[in-house]
């Protein structure tokens, strides 16, 4: 079992004494006393010291960046048709702060890969700055952001969902701590205290008198697992539409409704230009409204032309629908002398009686309620002007899951 | 006919053409794809942060998955550095960018065409991320499928370059008008042995093995590496590694060259445009060549790399009007540089279309 060798003969390219050999070294025997090959084992680095080591793994390999090692070992664990494969991500303690979320995130969807922490207390590649996990004894002996505690990235990762959380402080458990680790049904995190004998001990005892102690956490959890499944294609499920009836209007017609959010303008507005579509035009829609789409204006523009729209922008429509305030401050600066502008009852007020454009006032919020408004005074114009047959429109809601309410808002803005 | 969007059509062609997960984090104006996306893909991840969306992209196109996402301009701030490691990694995926107003966070729900000049940079390096641009409902269809097959063809992150606009508004459409889209192939049909990860041919493109694969090892690297995939700086395979990333773009750019030309016969005036814009600009030039003016008609969808023929275009004419929804003509700049010659001049708008009205004045 042990005959595939995981590790390359190659020097280790650390300093002499540094702790992160050992580590690799272990990770080596944990998966070659499991049975991994290289073919089933990809080792996922990240940047820093920790990262040199691809060339020592004679493995599948990817290095990425800084702190996005544990985001990206994820992508690949997904990613992968065989789950028998084996994911190891292996940082340092500067890439756990940077991509904090990633191994979060890992934990709380417990993707099955194995995360090793090679926790030396710094940043060893750039003058043994202080991390995010460098210890509190080990910052007091520096004299260096005493009064800021460190990450727990064992509880952290624990308390996120972690299948397996672990520190291993003692060289002669590692291994087996890797094999646990690596065997966890779901993903698993081991930080082990590093040696930096450039910047932090010469001697590993000094090291250990810093270090936090040992600890294992355990969730009892089945790991989230990528889900593969054809779905229909969602064209097939577009409703087909075919002109069936007559309309007058000879080359395009725009048409602006005007109205609040929740006051059914948009699927008014869908209606009408399903309506167009029926009745042989061609039609475009727009709509816009905030961000926050609960609340305030809600402005649809249609287009309905013989020949195909390009241009969907709309300068000069030649209709203005207006069913309520929200809906009135916004398209008021807006509105073009020859455009016909109908508007609710409720909005008759001197600005709006002094309109240039021709104007129509109609009770559309009392005869078919605030949801219904907007539709009934489309189902008002096109009977009134005439521009298309009104069983055009009676036709587009015919398959619409709320019909009979729908039918009702037309039968009330016919009778107005 | 039906009626839909072109948010739609771009999900069902990203599927057709063989892409196996969405993960995105919603983003105004692009989530209609983050929705057509749950319910059309094979697979689908909710990410919680556009870093982590672009660090599991690549991770899944490494194993063999190609990944999609859609984002707008503060998304795409937070992806960059993702897109530069799988850039470098050469890793086949396909970013939607819907533009919104910036700067900043700027207008979500207002349109522009203003990320162009931010692509052309983004990778580090003067390295071209191929940009590829659709006008219409129909090459939404047809450049979704192109900017798949050149992100596999040549092992690279590639982006869709749309706006709110083009991709929020409903149209009557007859879909008996779209090509037929067929999966692309992934992976690489032979391998020159012995077999190295970053080792090409004269097509310069590596071949496309997944990690975990049982026959051959595979490294995959974002420093600058050798052939073998492993971290080499200053030697000269792994430069000429580096020196590739372009170059494969240079030698191959016919294979991705993509534009419209309506050339009129005797036209000495070219307008210029893209994306959003090209709607309008069809318009005018329709009703300048009613009203007896002649103008050409030059609509680019492979924005990046900047193609040959297109600036061959652009030199056969006197004048050259360039139509961007932007403040000041990015796409002219890119051309053009701060100093354009005399012939060039641009019709430049934010926060609403450009009308054809307004092109048509220009022109005249």
């Amino acid at each position: 079992m042990t005959k595939n060798k995981i590790l390359n003969k190659v020097k280790m390219p650390f300093c002499q004494g540094c702790g992160h050999g050992i580590i690799v070294r272990s990770i080596a025997k944990a998966m070659e006393q499991l049975g991994y090959t290289k073919h089933d084992t990809i080792i996922v680095s990240d940047i820093g010291c920790s990262g040199l080591v691809d060339p020592l793994f004679d493995t599948h390999s990817i290095h990425g960046l800084h702190g996005r090692a544990p985001a990206l070992g994820v992508g690949v664990s997904l990613g992968l048709d065989k789950i028998d494969k084996k994911v190891i991500i292996i940082q340092g303690d500067g890439g756990v702060t940077i991509g904090l979320q990633h191994v979060l995130e890992a934990a709380r969807r417990n993707i099955d890969v194995t995360l090793v922490v090679m926790n030396n207390l710094l940043y060893g590649m750039t003058g043994g700055q202080i991390s995010g996990l460098s210890t509190q004894k080990f910052k007091e002996q520096k004299n260096f952001e005493v009064d800021v505690p460190p990450f727990d990235i064992v509880k952290l990762a624990h308390a996120s969902g972690a299948a397996f959380s672990a520190r291993a402080t003692s060289i002669n458990t590692y291994t087996d701590v890797l094999k646990e680790a690596v065997e966890v049904n779901g993903f698993s995190i081991v930080e082990f205290s590093s040696l930096c004998t450039s910047y932090a001990f010469k001697k590993l005892d000094e090291l250990q008198e810093v270090f936090e102690d040992a600890e294992v956490y355990r969730n009892e959890r089945i790991p989230v697992r990528a889900h593969q499944q054809e779905k229909r294609s969602l064209l097939d499920n577009l409703q087909r539409i075919e002109g069936e009836y007559d309309s007058k209007i000879e080359n395009n017609i725009g048409v602006v409704i005007a109205g609040s959010a929740g006051g059914g303008v948009q699927s008014a507005a869908k209606l009408f230009a399903t309506t167009g579509m029926l009745s042989g035009l061609h039609s475009t829609m727009k709509g816009e409204y905030p961000v926050t789409v609960g609340t305030g204006f809600s402005i649809a523009e249609v287009i309905l032309s013989r020949t195909p729209v390009n241009y969907t922008g709309l300068e000069n429509p030649e209709v203005v629908i207006i069913v309520s305030e929200d809906g009135w401050n916004k398209v008021k600066g807006n509105i073009h002398k020859n455009s016909l502008v109908i508007l609710d009852n409720s909005l008759k007020n001197d600005e709006t009686e002094s309109l240039e454009s021709k104007v129509i006032f109609k009770d559309f919020n009392r005869a078919a309620g605030k949801r219904g408004a907007a539709l009934a005074a489309l189902a008002y114009w096109i009977n009134d002007s005439g521009t298309m047959d009104i069983n055009s429109l009676k036709k587009s809601v015919s398959s619409h899951k709320y019909s009979r309410v729908l039918l009702e808002a037309i039968d009330a803005g016919l009778n107005l | 006919m039906v009626f839909t969007d072109a948010s739609m059509l771009i999900t069902e062609a990203c599927v057709k053409a063989g892409a196996d997960v969405f993960i995105g984090y919603p983003i105004t104006p692009s989530n209609r794809f983050y929705q057509y996306g749950t319910q059309r893909f094979p697979s689908f991840l909710a990410g919680p942060d556009e870093i982590t969306v672009m660090q599991w992209m690549a991770g899944y196109s490494a194993a063999g998955k190609f990944p999609v996402s859609a984002t707008a301009f503060p998304g795409l701030a937070l992806m960059t550095e993702g897109l530069n490691m799988a850039y470098a990694m050469e890793l086949p995926m396909l970013l939607i960018l819907t533009q919104r107003l910036g700067p900043s966070t700027g207008s979500a729900t207002t349109g522009a065409q203003g990320d162009l000049m931010f692509l052309n940079g983004a990778i580090s390096g003067q390295y071209p991320i191929p940009v590829f641009s659709h006008s219409d409902f129909e090459d939404s269809w047809d450049m979704t499928y192109e900017a798949i097959k050149t992100a596999i063809k040549f092992r690279t992150p590639v982006i869709l370059l749309t706006s709110k606009e083009l991709v929020m508004t409903n149209k009557s459409f007859d879909l008996s008008t779209l090509k037929e889209i067929k999966p692309v192939e992934k992976f690489s049909a032979s391998v020159v042995e012995p077999y190295k990860p970053y080792k090409t041919g004269d097509e310069m493109v590596p071949p496309y093995i997944p990690l975990g694969d049982d026959k051959y090892q595979v490294r995959i690297n974002a420093s600058t590496h050798n052939d073998a995939g492993l971290i080499k700086k200053n030697d000269p395979e792994s430069m000429a590694n580096t020196r590739r990333l372009k170059e494969k773009f240079e030698k191959r750019i016919d294979e991705i060259t993509f534009y419209d030309f309506d050339d009129q016969s005797g036209a000495d005036k070219l307008i210029v445009t893209y994306g959003i814009s090209a709607d309008a600009a069809r318009d005018a030039v329709s009703e300048l060549r009613e009203s007896g003016e002649k103008v050409s008609l030059l609509v680019v969808k492979t924005m990046i790399p900047v193609p040959p023929k297109v600036m061959e275009i652009m030199d056969r004419f006197g004048s050259v009007i360039f139509v961007e929804e932007n403040i000041g003509g990015i796409y002219k700049e890119m051309i053009y540089g701060n100093n354009s010659p005399k012939k060039v001049s641009s019709v430049n708008k934010i926060g609403s279309l450009i009308s054809p009205s307004e092109i048509v004045k220009a022109v005249k």
